[in-house]
């Protein structure tokens, strides 16, 4: 008897996974718990689980296609001879071949130098495995979404917004309705490519789409900016010193400050100002082709010891892309170092939903210092506050000994 | 004057008014004098006009509808009943060639002012002869002009602009609304007999329905409201003609329409409706328009299985929220 | 009978005939189209009985109706303008050769579907009751038509509320191509009525006067309060059912009889008018045509001589023509006239 395998619901956003390989192939043992095959979701790569034993059998669905959750894309049948006789049908892309149980799944490779590098002075093993292409991108010779049926309502309605129908994309039942179209004009406008030079089209991956997204909704947020010289080269010395990250550091001197500072601690939503009794420091970091913002909990409480193990734990599961949810979602602060770039002088950065603001860290020049700048969102905090926030961060800097 | 009335007193009171204030209104049909009629909408008539204008006739539907309209011909005002819709089969030479047509066949000549009322429906476990709807095929003939009162108001305001008007109309009852009870303002200006009515606002949704549906429709969009849709809810009121501003005013603002029919929706009054709109507010739809209707099957006796053939609330309420929330590759 | 009625009963049989074979040429020619039913060899039927009437009374007809109107004094070119399908036609060109309707002249239309003069004369039957006025309505219909449930129907309802509706039946067997043996076990329709207590009479329908005469008869009698009354007319169609009909499946033999086509008894007939038969001779021959014996019988009576006849032919021949013209010239109906008229009743309401 075969027994489905379906594309797993991996979070609450997740209405479509891609799946990016079988890790066992047609005919293979498989014991409950056991990987078959990798999702790639918004957020992550994700295992998909054996619920019971059984054989791997086919037919399997093709890997690197956005596929509904709950959709069946394998099966695991009671015997090995069932197994090999169903699912004649090939797979669109054939299982691994190998006959061996477990494949470890094949690495999938970060691409170098990014904007968000880790700080070198954490000395984590680099991911500077040989680049690789990333799995080959789909191109989409029509254009994409051309064709989708659309209502007539929608197609006035785009035609009124001067929409393009070629750039909406569909709805859950593969349909572009009013709502399509309303998203579509939130949306940011598409770059005119019809007179610039040929090209192709390349399906971003998930994790990119989910930044894209954030972003976009981040970008509603009214901010402000203030920039100050930060002494960090104290900071830097004791971290080295103790094998602690500099960005982890930093993290827990802003957690101090927040301390101080509470409101920077809170974030404005519909019902009012939503105060949190923890400090969750998110900070951003490259991760396949991509940014992500691992999350070190009650960074004001834990210490610094602690952080920089749940610091290593988080960043090798992002290079291993198995980073979930409950890892890179609700920070209540961010932060963002480009400090590994000594050509970097000053930059600033988006805040993020969530967040009332987040720290922009350039590289430290010949004085010790660095400029740093607060994007603050101003329903949250006001300038006045941010200088606050900045002097007793900068004194935090100078003398950081209250941190160990 | 605010009554609390039954729907058979409404369309009684209406008739009494009618012969009171015209002398050339009369009454005629199977069992409308001694007897009272067969939900009783013809009571007392007799007794009080006599039998010359309250006619009991013999079981011959085709003629005495063709003697109405000779008898309209020549400036009467006669109020036919038929006893269900379902014998109207047998008087539809009288309705189709004679009423419908003489007004333009003799060049204007010959107006027809005559009313027909017919119960119909689906009631209980009537059999599949008894429990038919007719205004798809009346809806087809032009000259006729189709009234479906939904509350005892429209019962009575609506039977009396029928009997008033020139045109040969159709008034359709529906068999369970007999019984039910309504405030009826006996001196209120009634809209125009064709138009609809906004019985409930919405926003996201409109439903049109006629007659019993209409009770249909307002549960639905009550239990719709639980899931935060607000379904307007329209009532014909009348099938021919049809208030097409009302409903193009009312899809053009929430893009989505379900149409609640009791009769099956093949070829039904609701492939028109929805033909129509289509062809009206296509560019405003943002979904197909979705028939809620019978069965196409005659209604079984078993009274679960006529129960089932026929639409219901919950049939409105899982059509709206196919709709509106729960779009997925499958539909 | 007076030399004048009897003067009227031949123009006006002379009108309607000639109308008739004016309207077949017109349809021929085609100028005119759609049903064409034509009443030559029936026209004792319509002379005799309208003629009997009062114009207060009514007249409900059937699609082969041109001569009812006629009777009835509706002009001849607001009839031919009808068959043209102009606005001058008497239903205003919406009705046609088969509707032919004028209130002024009570004249409630001719139906096309066998079988619905019965339940529309009983409908102006009871609004005459209903006001008490003394007048009667005349419903014609064909041998065909007493099969259909509207006759049974509606004469049950006429007995049983006295209305006051003469039924005549224009029995000229057949109904269309079918005999009247071969579609009605009781042949004589007149008795049908009995069934419904209704008082019957089949009456010689070649011969105007006895039309007439029993018509008036009958007319009176209702008017006076007894109720519906029944008379069945023998007579004879000389052509098909309508244009298209060659009526083939009729014996010549029976045609020529009845049309006074046979030579043995066109001869019989010449000889006849120099040695006039005796006054015992009453009964129509139904072997001649039925307005040649009218003509017969007013040569032998002295009411006119053969100018009288050739005088009244021609006038008929002038009024056709300009009937013709009328027709011709009259304008062409729009779709606004069509849309009107099905809106004027409930002009006063905006129905979108």
């Amino acid at each position: 008897m075969k027994h489905p395998i379906l594309m797993p619901v991996l979070s609450d956003t997740m209405a479509t996974g891609r799946l990016t390989q079988w890790v066992k192939s047609i005919g293979a043992k498989v014991s409950k718990g056991d990987a078959v095959a990798e999702v790639e979701t918004d957020k992550a790569v994700l295992e998909v689980e054996a619920f019971s034993d059984g054989y791997l059998a086919g037919p399997l669905a093709p890997v690197d296609q956005d596929i509904p959750v709950k959709q069946v894309i394998g099966y695991l049948a009671d015997t090995a001879e069932e197994a090999a006789s169903a699912g004649q049908t090939a797979p669109a892309d054939p299982a691994p071949a190998s006959e061996a149980p477990p494949v470890s799944p094949p690495p999938k490779p970060s691409l170098p130098a990014e904007p968000f590098p880790t700080p070198p002075v954490a000395a984590e093993p680099s991911p500077a495995a040989p680049a690789e292409p990333v799995p080959v991108p789909q191109a989409f010779p029509g254009g994409p979404s051309e064709g989708h049926a659309a209502s007539p309502y929608a197609r006035a309605l785009a035609f009124d917004l001067g929409i393009d129908m070629a750039q909406v994309v569909p709805g859950p039942d593969g349909k572009v309705q009013a709502p399509e179209i309303v998203a579509a004009l939130i949306a940011p406008a598409q770059p005119p490519l019809n007179y610039g030079p040929p090209y192709r089209l390349e399906a971003p991956t998930k994790s990119r789409e989910a930044v894209a997204r954030t972003m976009m909704a981040a970008s509603a947020t009214p901010s402000f900016r203030v920039t100050a010289r930060l002494p960090i080269r104290e900071l830097q010395h004791q971290a080295a010193s103790r094998q602690v990250s500099l960005t982890v550091a930093l993290s827990k001197a802003c957690a101090f400050t927040i301390q101080a500072y509470p409101r920077f601690n809170a974030v404005w939503t519909n019902g009012g100002l939503a105060l949190r009794d923890r400090i969750d420091v998110g900070i951003a970091v490259e991760a396949q082709d991509s940014l992500i913002t691992p999350v070190l909990r009650d960074a004001g409480g834990k210490s610094l010891a602690d952080l920089q193990s749940a610091w290593k734990d988080l960043l090798s599961q992002t290079k291993s892309a198995r980073l979930g949810p409950k890892d890179y979602s609700g920070a209540t602060f961010y932060l963002s170092n480009l400090g590994v770039y000594p050509v970097v002088r000053q930059f600033d950065a988006v805040v993020p939903l969530g967040a009332s603001a987040i720290l922009a860290v350039a590289a430290m020049d010949s004085d010790g210092s660095a400029e740093c700048t607060l994007t603050c969102d101003h329903r949250v905090v006001f300038g006045a506050d941010a200088a606050h926030f900045l002097t007793h961060l900068a004194s935090q800097l100078a003398t950081p000994d209250s941190l160990w | 004057m605010d009554e609390d009335l039954f729907y058979w007193q409404a369309v009684n009171i209406a008739l009494d008014r009618a012969m009171e204030e015209d002398p050339d209104v009369f009454v005629m049909g199977e069992d409308v004098g001694l007897y009272g009629g067969t939900y009783r909408a013809t009571e007392n008539l007799m007794a009080k006009y006599g039998e010359l204008r309250v006619r009991d006739t013999p079981i011959s539907e085709n003629s005495f509808t063709g003697l109405g309209v000779g008898a309209a011909m020549t400036g009467l005002r006669p109020v036919i009943e038929i006893m269900t819709v379902n014998f109207a089969l047998l008087a539809l030479d009288s309705i189709v060639n004679l009423a419908a047509k003489i007004p333009f066949m003799s060049g204007g000549q010959f107006p027809v002012p005559l009313t027909i009322r017919m119960p119909g429906g689906v009631a209980k476990q009537l059999g599949a002869q008894h429990s038919q709807r007719l205004e798809h095929t009346l809806m087809n003939v032009p000259g006729l002009r189709i009234a479906v009162p939904f509350t005892p108001q429209d019962a009575y305001g609506q039977l009396r602009q029928a009997i008033r008007s020139d045109d040969p109309i159709i008034v359709l009852e529906h068999d369970l609304l007999y019984f039910s009870k309504g405030a009826v303002d006996l001196d209120a200006k009634a809209p125009p007999m064709h138009r609809a009515i906004v019985r409930r606002p919405g926003t996201d949704i409109t439903c049109a329905a006629y007659s019993l549906m209409v009770a249909e429709a307002l549960a639905a969009a009550e239990t719709l409201k639980e899931s935060g849709i607000s379904m307007e809810v329209i009532d014909l009121r009348s099938l021919s003609p049809i208030d097409w501003n009302c409903l193009q005013q009312s899809v053009e603002k929430t893009h989505h329409m379900i149409i609640a029919e009791e009769d099956s929706g093949f070829a039904g009054a609701g492939a028109e409706l929805a033909a129509t709109v289509q062809e009206r507010c296509f560019y405003s739809l943002d979904a197909p328009v979705s028939r809620v209707a019978g069965m196409n099957i005659p209604i079984p006796f078993n009274a679960a299985l006529e129960s089932a053939a026929i639409p219901h609330a919950a049939d409105i309420v899982l059509a709206a929220r196919k709709m509106l929330l729960e779009r997925s590759q499958t539909s | 009978m007076d030399h004048e009625r009897l003067q009227g009963f031949l123009y006006d049989m002379l009108l309607a005939r000639a109308f008739e074979e004016r309207a077949a040429q017109e349809y021929t020619q085609g100028h005119i189209a759609g049903f064409l039913h034509l009443y030559p060899g029936e026209e004792a039927v319509a002379v005799g009985s309208i003629r009997a009437a009062e114009p207060s009374d009514y007249i409900v007809s059937t699609y082969r109706e041109h001569v009812h109107a006629l009777i009835r004094d509706i002009e001849p070119k607001k009839i031919m303008a009808e068959l043209y399908g102009k606005s001058t036609g008497v239903s205003r060109g919406m009705g046609g050769s088969m509707h032919l309707f004028d209130k002024e002249r009570r004249f409630m239309g001719g139906y096309a579907i066998v079988g619905e003069t019965f339940p529309i004369a009983a409908g102006i039957g009871y609004s005459i009751l209903y006001r008490h006025l003394p007048e009667v309505v005349l419903c014609y219909f064909g041998d065909g038509a007493v099969n259909q449930g509207t006759f049974h129907e509606s004469l049950n309802m006429a007995a049983l509320w006295k209305l006051p509706v003469l039924f005549i039946c224009e029995n000229n067997h057949y109904q269309i191509g079918t005999e009247i043996h071969r579609h009605s076990a009781v042949v004589d329709v007149y008795k049908r009525a009995a069934s419904y207590a209704i008082p019957a009479e089949q009456v010689d329908g070649m011969d105007v006067e006895q039309v007439y005469a029993h018509t008036h008869s009958a007319l009176d009698r209702i008017r006076a309060g007894g109720g519906p009354y029944l008379l069945e007319f023998q007579t004879y169609r000389y052509r098909g059912h309508s244009m298209a009909d060659p009526g083939a499946y009729r014996p010549p033999a029976e045609v020529r009889a009845f049309g006074g086509q046979d030579p043995i008894l066109l001869a019989t007939r010449e000889l006849a008018r120099h040695n006039p038969p005796s006054k015992s001779a009453q009964a129509s021959d139904p072997a001649m045509d039925v307005i040649q014996q009218h003509i017969d019988k007013g040569f032998a009576a002295g009411h006119w001589q053969e100018e009288d006849v050739a005088t009244m032919k021609a006038q008929i021949q002038q009024i056709l023509d300009e009937a013709v013209a009328f027709a011709q010239s009259s304008p062409s109906l729009t779709m606004d006239d069509a849309v009107f008229l099905a809106n004027q009743n409930h002009a006063h309401e905006v129905l979108f």
